[in-house]
């Protein structure tokens, strides 16, 4: 018999400890580093530089994370934040108010992904396959909707998003903070988030339990395209510019924070918290670069060192 | 029912991706210019392959083709190719089957027009390259803008403006592009014989405005003054004064390089400096200039480099 | 004839002697003396896990022997992998069929030794068919082997399969439940094949589940149990019902705790269930409080029953009343709300999250009601979990423990509880105690009786016939997606079980 007493009990477990947060210990010594070398570093306006610099993919990043949990992937997120941002901003610059124009394009979002979540769901299309095909239409859309031209001077409140600031906190680096809260509380807290890490653990498992499997994916993949969208507005917003090259490669940058930051690419295991630090890590990794004046030609070669560094000593240490 | 839901929904990939795909505007079909007013004694026809008519840049560089071949009185056919490297394969069969003295191309694709251009050096029809070069076959002569010139134009203007020293940043494009590569080592010559003048950072933001912002925001950490900023690019240097403007460093002299229309606002505006123009109507114009030079037995040279235009307040259109 | 057939039946072909083999937790042979003579065909029978299928693995190279010797033509022989068995003549007719369905026929035969040509690296096409024809033709079988696999029936591929068998020059065979997928007619045109091998000197070991079919075509039949050997003998000297006796006769313990329950209103009702082979007009009905047992062998549709109740698999005919009410169960969603719960056969595969807590594993199906707004009060999921641990005796250090940590009987105490915690109606538990401990069996038998006390209608799966025996107040046969015996628990015997389980009599 066990009483709630024992049950309490619980020794800390250093492999899981590590497994958890050595992505942690990885990211605090890379910031030790980078403090040794630039004196700048740890500036408080260096900080909301990488802070604000990491919003948009962290942003993109929740939903990716959602989405690879349940062991799927999402390649459109770069090309739907395209087409969001040049449809919301034309639909500005043809008067619409603010409020609407986003909800619009927040709402086309939701749909693109909805889109790739009905082919993953009913028509049993891998994710790789369904969203690479969303992605190649959306970045077609997004060029020939504009004939290839950035749309440029939108109103200053639609700018407040990526731009503006409340107190001394740039608005992308709340907006992603709510972001990352509000998607922590669903998976740790909610019916959906457990039925997104029971579908990604085990997807027969989850049927034969009665969940709806097929709306769980269509609520992640709807979800990435929202974030998708809003990631949109934000670079919008930063750059008073929409452009339909925007976000390009920028699932790959979502995809490395997931994985990163300990996310099974084979679904079920892991989690936000790890995102967030990968977000941030390759912020830290882009900034560092910039501010130590690393050549063009050699950033790519550190930037891969570094990460594979950051993971192979975590992975030992485990 | 899932039958019908996978037809419903192949139907709207398909046509979501012909709408992607289709042009916008009816595709222009071969356009021939009507006999000059001045025939000459030996009539002249010249065929130019353009990789796209979607872009005004190539739109203008019809014009100054068009124009100068009206001039000298030679007869132009304007084709085509949409971007399409196929289009653009069958279009130079066209010129050659016409049987045109010579082939003005401005490729799609720098390896995919090979083919072609040997079909034509078969066909003994002597062939320019305009704007975009080809990686093989035989070529007359290369008509481009010189992007060495116009980062040393840029580079120049910088240095003027900042009255010879300074503390100056360097956006670079993508790392292995020709058209990086020649815009900075134009802009670094110039720079090197300005010893006052110090190059604080060197970043590359791939051509890209929100990374132009990103790197230039680090930068601005990482240098408390800055003079003056060189982009590559005018998206990247729009970029970065958007970072300027946020971080609320002034005084800093930005120059940009291509002058697309938001980057021509900005000189108006007064927010950039300068920056570099391509003269496409420059470009038609000594590519149809030199083809007519040739074939009336003159030599030309291998490279016909495009001179540049700065743009600033005084002059923007 | 006879006199021929006499002496070469005589002449011993292989020798296994004293074959023991354990994997971790479970001694699947025990020291099983195995003799094959030249030119028969020789039955090996046994209960689902009696050890037939590990003993012909570790014949044909598949697994390594713990100890034993094979004595193949009167040498000692060491069988170090499935390619090594091949070349000393040992060749497997799998139940899942090896051939590669894009190849041709030809290429299947030939595969890894195509003749080649005059050039390097190519192929000598010509020679490659006319070889294979003759493989074909020396079993009278009339296929182009320029056909490719994917065109043919199941039963062309077995022919395939066995001329490729006989192009090593084989003379033992293994043919491991070949019939499970071909027609009567098939059948036959199989059996004559057989005969005609076996008047060329041939052996052959055949394994089936269908006494029927050892009776018709076997010369000697092995039975073995609990992974020993229990006999040995020419089949003319037995009957069917001693065969059945040696295949299950054990002792019953008083491992089966079970109290008769009064009988009360039927809850589920079954109608003519049918969905391909699988379920060919299944109908029964389930009553309040009671435990039907369902048996029946491997393959006999026994899982499909549970998989069509509980809205898994779609039907093609047929209807479900519950508590005489038609229902439409479209999706194991609409079963749980009818309060139908499934335990399903491979806890691992189809019932467990391995990677997630146990208290989530619990809560998993039951979440609605432990949530507010679709947020979960994690209060009322720990009490709910606590109240398993305890109830269920679930053997855990702490209830966010991950289920991959637990044991087997644990594992399935917490699909159990997952379920328990919905207060279903009706129960249908697939194989519950498949590989877990005794003690823990008990313990999960224990369960269902008291949860039969209380009035849920329990519908239990399983291959073990003593437990079906203990546990069900009436039980079901199932052979071949029918349903073709039922005996209250008074009548039953494993004996009687067996025999309508292998299609030997019709009780029905």
């Amino acid at each position: 018999m066990i009483s709630e007493e024992t049950l309490r009990l619980r020794r800390v477990n250093w492999r899981i400890f590590f497994r958890r947060y050595g992505i942690v210990i990885s990211f605090l010594l890379l910031c030790l580093v980078l403090s040794l070398l630039s004196d700048r570093f740890l500036t408080w306006t260096n900080i909301l530089n990488v802070l604000r610099q990491s919003s948009i993919n962290g942003i993109i990043a929740v939903g990716m994370t959602m989405v690879i949990l349940t062991a799927g992937i999402d390649l459109s997120v770069g090309a739907i934040l395209a087409l969001t941002c040049v449809v919301t901003a034309d639909l500005l610059q043809k008067g619409l108010p603010v409020p609407l124009a986003m909800l619009t394009g927040l709402a086309l979002g939701a749909a693109l992904g909805m889109f790739s979540g009905l082919l993953v769901s009913r028509l049993h299309i891998p994710p790789f396959i369904a969203t690479l095909g969303l992605m190649t239409v959306s970045r077609g859309l997004a060029l020939t909707y504009t004939q290839g031209r950035p749309i440029t001077a939108l109103p200053a409140s639609f700018d407040f998003l990526g731009a503006g600031s409340i107190g001394p906190i740039p608005m992308p680096i709340i907006v992603a903070g709510l972001i990352f809260l509000i998607g922590y509380f669903i998976l740790a807290r909610t019916n959906l988030g457990f039925y997104i890490y029971a579908l990604g653990d085990n997807p027969m498992a989850a049927r034969l339990s009665g969940i709806s499997v097929n709306k769980v994916i269509l609520f992640v993949y709807a979800l990435s395209g929202f974030l998708s969208a809003l990631a949109g507005m934000v670079l919008t917003g930063r750059l008073d510019s929409a452009q339909p090259t925007a976000g390009y490669g920028y699932e790959f940058d979502a995809i490395a924070a997931v994985v990163v930051g300990g996310t099974s690419l084979a679904g079920g295991e892991g989690g936000l918290f790890g995102t967030l630090v990968g977000a941030l890590l390759i912020g830290v990794l882009n900034n560092g670069l910039n501010l130590l004046n690393v050549s063009a030609l050699w950033e790519g070669v550190v930037k891969g060192a570094v990460i594979a560094l950051a993971l192979l000593l975590y992975r030992a240490v485990k | 029912m899932k039958k019908f839901l996978i037809l419903a929904l192949s139907l709207v990939l398909i046509g979501g991706l012909l709408a992607s795909c289709a042009p916008s505007q009816p595709s222009p079909s071969p356009t021939t210019t009507s006999p000059s007013p001045t025939p000459t004694a030996k009539k002249i026809t010249l065929g130019l392959v353009l990789s796209t008519l979607n872009n005004p840049f190539f739109v203008t560089l019809r014009d100054g083709a068009q124009a100068e071949a009206n001039k000298l009185g030679v007869t132009l056919i304007v084709m085509d190719s949409q971007n399409d490297s196929a289009k653009e394969a069958s279009n130079i069969e066209d010129l050659i089957s016409r049987k045109v003295d010579a082939i003005l191309v401005n490729p799609t694709d720098a390896d995919a027009v090979v083919p072609s251009i040997k079909k034509a050096n078969d066909a003994k029809i002597p062939v320019f390259t305009i704007d975009r070069g080809a990686n093989g076959g035989v070529i007359v002569s290369h008509i481009a803008s010189d992007n060495v010139a116009g980062g040393k134009m840029a580079g120049e203007y910088l240095a003027k403006a900042l009255n010879g020293k300074g503390k100056v940043v360097e956006l670079e494009g993508i790392a292995g592009t020709s058209a990086a590569r020649d815009r900075g080592q134009g802009f670094n010559e110039v720079m090197k014989n300005y010893p006052d003048i110090q190059i604080v950072a060197r970043q590359t933001a791939d051509f890209d405005r929100a990374k132009g912002l990103s790197v230039f925001e680090n930068i601005l950490t990482a240098q408390p003054e800055i003079n003056g900023v060189f982009a590559h690019n005018d998206e990247m240097v729009l970029g970065a004064i958007q970072a300027a403007e946020a971080a609320g460093r002034t005084g800093i002299i930005f120059v940009g390089f291509d002058a697309i229309d938001d980057a021509i606002k900005a000189v108006k505006d007064g927010k950039l400096a300068a920056t570099v123009q391509q003269q496409p109507a420059l470009m038609g114009q000594l590519g149809v200039q030199t083809a007519v030079d040739y074939l009336n037995g003159k030599t030309v040279e291998k490279y016909i480099p495009v001179p540049l235009k700065l743009i600033t307040k005084e002059n923007a259109p | 004839m006879a006199e021929e057939k006499k002496i070469t039946t005589d002449e011993i072909l292989l020798e296994m002697k004293g074959i023991s083999k354990s994997f971790p937790g479970v001694q699947a042979l025990k020291n099983v003396d195995f003799v094959l003579r030249r030119g028969e065909i020789h039955g090996l029978v046994g209960e689902n896990g009696a050890g037939k299928t590990t003993l012909m693995r570790i014949l044909t190279g598949v697994l390594p022997k713990d100890s034993g010797t094979i004595i193949l033509k009167g040498k000692p022989v060491h069988i170090e992998n499935p390619r090594h068995a091949q070349l000393l003549g040992i060749s497997v007719i799998h139940q899942e069929l090896s051939v590669l369905p894009n190849l041709t026929v030809g290429q299947n035969i030939m595969l890894g030794r195509e003749p080649r040509s005059f050039l390097p690296f190519l192929v000598d096409w010509k020679k490659l068919y006319r070889a294979s024809l003759e493989h074909l033709q020396r079993l009278n079988v009339d296929i182009d082997p320029r056909t490719p696999i994917s065109e043919l029936s199941v039963a062309q591929r077995q022919m395939v399969e066995i001329a490729r068998a006989l192009s090593f020059k084989a003379d033992i065979i293994v043919m491991d439940e070949p019939t499970s997928a071909l027609t009567e007619k098939e059948i036959e045109s199989l059996f004559s094949l057989m005969r005609s091998l076996r008047e060329q000197g041939i052996s052959i070991i055949f394994i089936s589940h269908k006494l029927e079919e050892i009776f018709s075509i076997v010369d000697r039949v092995t039975v073995l149990r609990d992974g020993a050997l229990v006999g040995s003998m020419p089949i003319s000297e037995v009957k069917t019902e001693e065969v059945v006796k040696m295949m299950v006769g054990r002792e019953l313990g008083e491992m089966f705790p079970k109290d008769s329950v009064p009988q009360k209103e039927v809850v589920l009702s079954v109608r003519n269930l049918k969905r391909g082979k699988e379920l060919r007009g299944v109908s029964f009905d389930l009553r309040r409080g009671e435990i039907l047992g369902l048996a029946g062998l491997v393959g006999s549709g026994r899982t499909f029953v549970a998989r069509a109740i509980f809205g898994a698999d779609p039907l093609e005919e047929g209807e479900i009343l519950i508590e005489g009410k038609k229902v439409h169960i479209g999706s194991p969603q609409e079963a749980i709300s009818l309060g139908i719960g499934f335990l399903p056969e491979d806890r691992k595969a189809q019932g467990l999250f391995l990677g997630l807590p146990l208290s989530h594993n619990i809560g998993i199906t039951g979440l609605k009601r432990l949530s507010l707004f679709g947020v979960v009060i994690f209060r009322k999921l720990k009490e709910l979990a606590l109240n398993f641990v305890n109830k269920l005796r679930i053997r855990t250090p702490n209830i966010s423990q991950l289920v991959r940590n637990l044991s087997g009987g644990t594992q399935q105490k917490v699909i159990l509880a997952r379920w328990l915690s919905l207060k279903p109606r009706i129960l249908i538990l697939d194989e519950p105690t498949r590989g877990i401990d005794v003690g823990a069996k008990a313990e999960i038998h224990a369960i269902m009786s008291e949860l039969a006390k209380e009035g849920v209608a329990i519908l239990m799966i399983s291959s073990e016939l003593p437990e079906v025996l203990g546990v069900s107040d009436r039980i079901l046969v199932m052979h071949e997606g029918r349903i073709v015996g039922e005996f209250t628990r008074e009548e039953a015997t494993q004996d009687r079980i067996m025999l309508c389980a292998t299609g030997g009599a019709n009780n029905g």
